[in-house]
């Protein structure tokens, strides 16, 4: 080999590199540059943006927490019915005692115990995290509809508009407020990541469990912590949702979230395998999602195709990701 | 002679790090080769630039006279140290791991196992392939890697470090069956920091200091350990007596009549304060099983542990740092590197949450607390963000054992502490862990090292399938006597 190549090969690798730790932000990039080929203005326009924002701001939270779940080498597949419950739990206290902080922190609390219930199962039992979700989710969703009769509650009374007004209030009558929630809990779940000792165990757990609990780490209550901080997260965005429909339904409401939780914090290049992943590129993952959607949408794309076309990019996306960090390891 | 590999000239760096400077290497047909260098001076490199692992910047290869391709470098089987067997299948399932035989996409399972057997009964070992590698000992899991390497027709094998992890007795296994390849005109390249074997199994020898060779020729009967060390540090080494006599305080840690089935039964031990106990055997001897136990890694079924003379309750792991407990696992890719952390949080690992101010790690603080145990155990490290892995295998070991120092223990047990470690760091690390003691702090060591012991030990406890057989004070460690109790011997 000549000197000329080995040097080009050494650039291309690091080009490579470079896309495979920031991936997310490509495949976002690449996307979003589709987008406005092909849907240019009305894509762009301030609304549509807003639009997208605000729509991925429940899922952008709940994927927070399974990206967290996902780097303990774990998974949480009940997200999307431990959603319905807590915010069937807001609405129903809301409606009785007219208190929003009272729901608010029913719903949180709820949220925490599910969480902690999964995480101890998983953690003390050493049931696998997708078996013990995999019973939670049903679960969760069977009760609700159990308790509601299958349908839903709205939102009635004197606190209701109040209540309404959480999620669809607009900062400077441009920002929406759930766009807001987001972004905070994107800020401190992305400390708690990188600075803090519990992040840094969801990590170290994550990448070499015997190491970690030989290591001193309280590996069962670390687990256990990552569930719960789930839990309430998935609490949080279910407040948000409620707040926005006016109304939680028992069969419907986050019916399928886990799916789209997942999809964004893989597409966002966290490893299944545990270890590695960042907030930011879920953040991205769950933007491309998004904009997939929103532009299969303004296409006109027939609803039933959507999944269809959404599944090809995600396994697209992820097999690119998958041969650059081949390479790169 | 011909010579099977030869490389010319070969140059590495890892960004601004040049590790390989203009280094040449040549191995010679049917002998078993020594491959020398303190920690980091770039042996496990070179051999991944051989296997085609890495890219070399400059330089160039030739296997077998011709120049290398991706195909000729991989009939050359690199045995690293850390195993890659599946604990969960069988041994002929390993073997044929990735190429399996297959008729119409079913395994020919008999086939195999035939196959197999005929191949390992050929080359002379006791193997029954059918066996779970799980059940095996360490000796016949390296073995198995060699023999899979064979039935790939390897005509070169590296082997970087395989003995770190064994016993006298399983060394023994694995350099019969190195020298019967040899005489079928296998060569091998034998990476090893215990020089003592590579006079006893080698036939040449090259020796490398700061990625440069600096010596290699015919291992002669006139050889000596401190010729090969005084050429891989550049400079006589200074033998100083490490071992001094102290003054020792009350118990700190003590075991009673600790049994668990099949593992250890009735260990009565003490460690008092300041003092440095060794505690050695053979296979199976389980001392590992037993610390693994007092360190509530794994139940026990009976017995006590004390600490300061009070009874304790140890139920995991993350219990000892109460009771000033630090421990150092063997087998350090399973059960003490975390792969995706950098180095700085590898070795501080046990104490991130006491550097936390406010919830938040305290970076300043950690890089100090870091490059501390950089500085003391002389770790060669370019960037202490940089992940472990670029880290030679060495000097991950050093920030292990800078793990378990640095949650201010008053006990240490530390499991195969110098594993991989080379003999210059060796002697820094015993220094070390003397002056510790002089402060007051207690260290049990679990090893099979005799040298170890006698260099550190105020006394030895000598095991045998889960049994203390033996107490030695200092002054009666020796070899014939620890070999004697081992085997199951009594002394008079
Ligand atoms: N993947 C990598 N990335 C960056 N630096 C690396 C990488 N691999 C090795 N190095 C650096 O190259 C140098 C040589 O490492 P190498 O593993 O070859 O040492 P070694 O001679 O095998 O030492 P030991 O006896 O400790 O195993 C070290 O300074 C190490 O930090
Ligand atoms: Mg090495």
């Amino acid at each position: 080999m000549t000197d000329m190549q080995t040097s080009a090969q050494h650039k291309q690798r690091s080009l490579k590199g470079l896309i495979a730790d920031y991936s997310a932000i490509f495949a976002f990039l690449i996307l979003f540059i589709v987008a406005v080929i092909l849907k240019g203005s009305t894509f762009i326009s301030v609304s549509n943006i807003m639009n997208i924002l605000m729509n991925n701001s429940i899922i952008g939270i709940i994927s927070l927490g399974m990206t967290l779940v996902i780097i303990t080498a774990g998974i949480d597949l009940a997200v999307g019915s431990q959603m319905a419950a807590t915010g069937l739990i807001a609405m129903t206290i809301l409606n009785a005692t007219q208190n929003i902080f009272l729901a608010i922190v029913a719903a949180v609390f709820a949220g925490l115990v599910f969480g902690a219930i999964t995480g101890g199962l998983i953690s003390k039992f050493g049931v696998p995290a997708f078996i013990v979700t995999l019973g939670t989710m049903q679960i969760y969703r069977s009760v609700s509809e159990y308790c509601f009769d299958g349908g839903g509650v709205l939102a009635t009374g004197r606190s209701a508009s109040a209540f309404t007004a959480i999620a669809n209030t607009k900062l400077f009558g441009v920002i929406p407020m759930p766009m807001i929630y987001w972004l905070a809990l994107c800020l401190l779940i992305s400390v708690i990541a990188r600075r803090t000792a519990f992040g840094r165990y969801v990590y170290a757990i994550g990448s070499n469990k015997r190491a970690s609990f030989l290591s001193t780490i309280n590996v069962n209550r670390v687990l256990l912590l990552v569930y719960a901080l789930s839990g309430v997260l998935v609490a949080l965005a279910s407040i948000i949702e409620a707040s926005r429909l006016g109304s939680m339904n028992s069969a419907s409401s986050g019916s399928g979230y886990e799916m789209d939780a997942i999809a964004a914090v893989v597409i966002g290049g966290t490893s299944m395998a545990g270890g590695r992943g960042t907030i930011l590129g879920t953040v991205f993952g769950t933007l491309t999602l998004g904009i997939i959607n929103n532009l299969m949408n303004l296409l006109g794309v027939p609803s039933f195709l959507v999944g269809a076309i959404k599944g090809v990019i995600i396994i697209g996306a992820l097999l690119i990701q998958r041969s650059v960090s081949k390479e790169e390891s | 002679m011909t010579d099977v590999v030869k490389m010319r000239q070969i140059e590495k760096a890892f960004g601004a790090n040049a590790v390989l400077k203009r280094v040449d290497f040549t191995l010679e047909a049917g002998s078993i080769h020594a491959l020398l260098g303190e920690n980091g001076t770039g042996k496990t490199t070179l051999m991944n630039i051989l296997t085609g692992v890495y890219t070399k910047d400059q330089g160039d290869i030739e296997i077998d006279g011709a120049p290398a391709t991706p195909a000729s470098q991989q009939q050359i089987a690199f045995i690293h140290q850390e195993l890659s067997l599946v604990n969960d299948l069988a041994v002929y399932e390993n073997l044929y791991l990735g190429h399996e035989l297959k008729h119409y996409g079913g395994l020919r399972r008999r086939e195999m196992i035939a196959t197999a057997q005929a191949f390992v009964d050929r080359i002379g070992i006791e193997l029954d392939v059918t066996a779970m590698v799980r059940d095996l000992n360490a000796s016949y899991k390296q073995i198995t890697e060699i023999v899979r390497a064979l039935m790939r027709d390897a005509k070169v094998i590296i082997m970087d470090e395989p003995t770190t992890s064994l016993t006298d007795v399983e060394i023994n296994d694995v350099f019969k069956m190195m020298r019967s390849l040899r005489d079928q005109g296998v060569s091998l390249i034998f990476i090893s920091h215990k020089l003592n074997e590579v006079l006893e199994i080698c036939d040449t020898y090259t020796i490398m200091r700061d990625g440069v060779v600096v010596s290699s020729g015919q291992v002669t009967p006139e050889l000596t350990e401190v010729q090969l060390s005084n050429q891989m540090v550049g400079k006589e080494l200074a033998y100083s007596e490490i071992y001094q006599p102290r003054p020792l305080g009350k118990p700190v840690l003590t075991l009673k009549g600790l049994t668990k089935a099949r593992e250890f039964q009735n260990v009565d031990l003490v460690v008092h304060r300041g003092e440095i106990i060794g505690v050695t055997g053979l296979l199976g001897d389980g001392r590992s099983e037993l610390f693994s136990a007092v360190v509530g890694a794994t139940a026990f079924d009976a017995g006590q542990v004390l600490v300061n003379e009070r009874p304790v309750r140890i139920k995991t792991t993350a219990d000892i740092k109460r009771y000033g407990i630090a421990y150092l696992p063997k087998n350090r890719k399973e059960n003490g590197i975390v792969p995706d952390l950098n180095i700085e949080e590898n070795l501080a690992l046990p104490i991130l949450g006491r550097l936390s101010r406010g919830g938040l790690i305290n970076r300043g603080q950690l890089t100090a607390t870091v490059q501390r145990y950089v500085k003391q155990i002389n770790i060669k490290v370019a960037d202490v963000k940089d992940v472990i892995g670029s880290l030679s295998g060495g000097n991950q070991q050093k920030v292990l054992l800078a793990k378990a120092l640095c949650t201010d223990p008053s006990v240490v047990i530390l499991d195969n502490p110098t594993q991989g470690v080379d003999v210059g760091a060796k002697a820094e690390i015993y220094h070390q862990i003397m002056d510790l003691a002089k402060t007051g702090i207690s260290f049990v060591i679990l090893t099979s090292e005799i040298a170890e012991l006698q260099q550190l030990c105020d006394r030895v406890y000598v095991m045998t399938h889960g049994e203390v057989r033996a107490e030695l004070p200092h002054g009666d460690i020796n070899e014939r006597d620890i070999m004697l109790v081992a085997t199951g011997g009594q002394l008079d």
